[in-house]
């Protein structure tokens, strides 16, 4: 039974973990993409783009 | 409704959702039946080599004394896979025990304790609930090495016949309930990877039809959110076998297998599309790919429902007519595959999002490079 329930919380945490650390990704990954697209802009404005 | 407000409401719909899930698979749902411990004890392929049985099980007894299942004068055991009840009733009126089933003989059988469960019953039949411990011999195989008991016959001392039947199949005799509520989280998301494979096919076939670059990005994000969701089906599957079956993975199981294949497709697809540089060419084979790997999805899906033909002990209790849910775990897997189908269309929006921000920095740094 113990081992059951430690089977359950395992795949429990593999989904949670799963989703979680994906979203954290997507999040990370369009902070960045953005703060580049403002660097790019601002290299454009200032070499009068 | 402006367009981040509806997203943020479907994220939120979808979190409480998927906590609600959570919280019902837990606290809600019921556990199955517990049938006997298959794992380790039971597993054995080769003949010639001892089992060891030790379990609860329920017991349908005859009052005139007839078995349900015929017995010699030796104890005679048909094992078959748990959760492919039906088939062994089958096999069992057919007559094809022998072909289809394992079976034992057993060097002692000892009922260390039980008696008459509640009723009603029909016929002339009362049930008994045992604790059992059976240490027998397999003299035939006829079946796959990873099975388990569902019903046996038994002759005791006093001459009575004693059929045991675990009854129920599916759900009703699961040999690690506790475990089985894992089935609330592994089974969306492998509906969710289907689903989103799905939305490659159909973008896929929409940009090669239109060229349109929005159809890429749409097959892209939802091949990468079908990654993620396959992979979690993947990981969470084998901790439930390990528990139920006594084994992470059966290679010779063949939903297990083409749902590897199905994972590998998609691997392959992510990694194609990173290999190409150009934009179009990308999108073009990477549509393509996206429409053939789909040959795999259907492939996994229905390899269980034809499994007397190709040999699954993989549950297909939605499905199926082996199987059955109650009204809680019922609404419980309903709830579960609202709020994964939910928080699959947030993630794919965001996910869009991201490739259309990419699109643009990509765009930027081609006009910036065309500058200089």
């Amino acid at each position: 039974m113990a081992s059951s329930f430690m089977a359950l919380y395992m795949a429990y945490s593999i989904v949670w973990a799963g989703v979680f650390a994906y979203i954290v990704y997507m999040h990370l990954r369009q902070r960045s993409i953005r703060r580049d697209i403002a660097m790019l802009r601002e290299e454009v404005k200032k070499h009068g783009g | 409704m402006d367009k981040h407000r509806l997203g943020f409401i479907i994220a939120i719909v979808s979190a409480v959702l998927v906590l609600l899930t959570t919280y019902l698979a837990m606290f809600y749902a019921p556990l199955p039946q517990t049938g006997v411990r298959s794992a380790d004890e039971i597993m054995s392929s080769v003949e010639g080599s001892h089992i060891q049985v030790v379990g609860f099980v329920c017991a349908v007894v005859s009052r005139t004394g007839s078995p349900v299942v015929d017995v010699s004068e030796t104890t005679v055991f048909s094992l078959a896979d748990l959760v492919d009840y039906q088939r062994f009733r089958v096999a069992s009126i057919e007559g094809h025990l022998g072909e289809q089933w394992w079976t034992v003989r057993p060097i002692d059988a000892t009922v260390t304790s039980g008696g008459p469960l509640p009723g009603p019953y029909v016929g002339g039949e009362i049930a008994l609930g045992a604790n059992l411990s059976v240490h027998a011999k397999v003299v035939e195989e006829s079946i796959g090495p990873n099975s388990a008991i569902t019903g046996f016959s038994l002759s005791i001392p006093d001459s009575k016949s004693v059929s045991f039947d675990l009854g129920g199949g599916g759900f009703g005799t699961m040999s690690a309930p506790v475990a089985q509520k894992i089935f609330y989280f592994h089974m969306p998301s492998a509906w969710i990877s289907y689903l989103a494979f799905f939305v490659t096919l159909v973008s896929s076939a929409l940009y090669l039809k239109s060229r349109d670059a929005k159809y890429d990005r749409w097959a892209h994000s939802a091949a990468e959110l079908g990654v993620l969701f396959s992979t979690i089906a993947i990981l969470t599957g084998p901790i439930w076998a390990k528990q139920e079956w006594g084994v992470y993975w059966r290679w010779s199981d063949t939903k297990l297998v083409t749902t590897f294949i199905l994972w590998l497709v998609y691997i392959g697809y992510l990694m194609l599309r990173a290999s190409v540089s150009d934009s179009g060419t990308r999108a073009r084979v990477s549509a393509v790919y996206g429409i053939v790997g789909f040959v795999t999805v259907p492939m996994s899906l229905l390899s269980a429902r034809i499994a007397p033909l190709l040999r699954s002990s993989h549950p297909e209790v939605i499905a199926s007519n082996t199987g059955g849910l109650s009204p809680e775990a019922g609404l419980t897997i309903g709830i579960a595959v609202v709020a994964f189908t939910m928080l699959f269309i947030t993630m794919l929006i965001k996910r869009v999002e991201i490739a259309e921000s990419e699109e643009e920095l990509e765009e930027l740094k081609r006009t910036i490079g065309g500058e200089d």
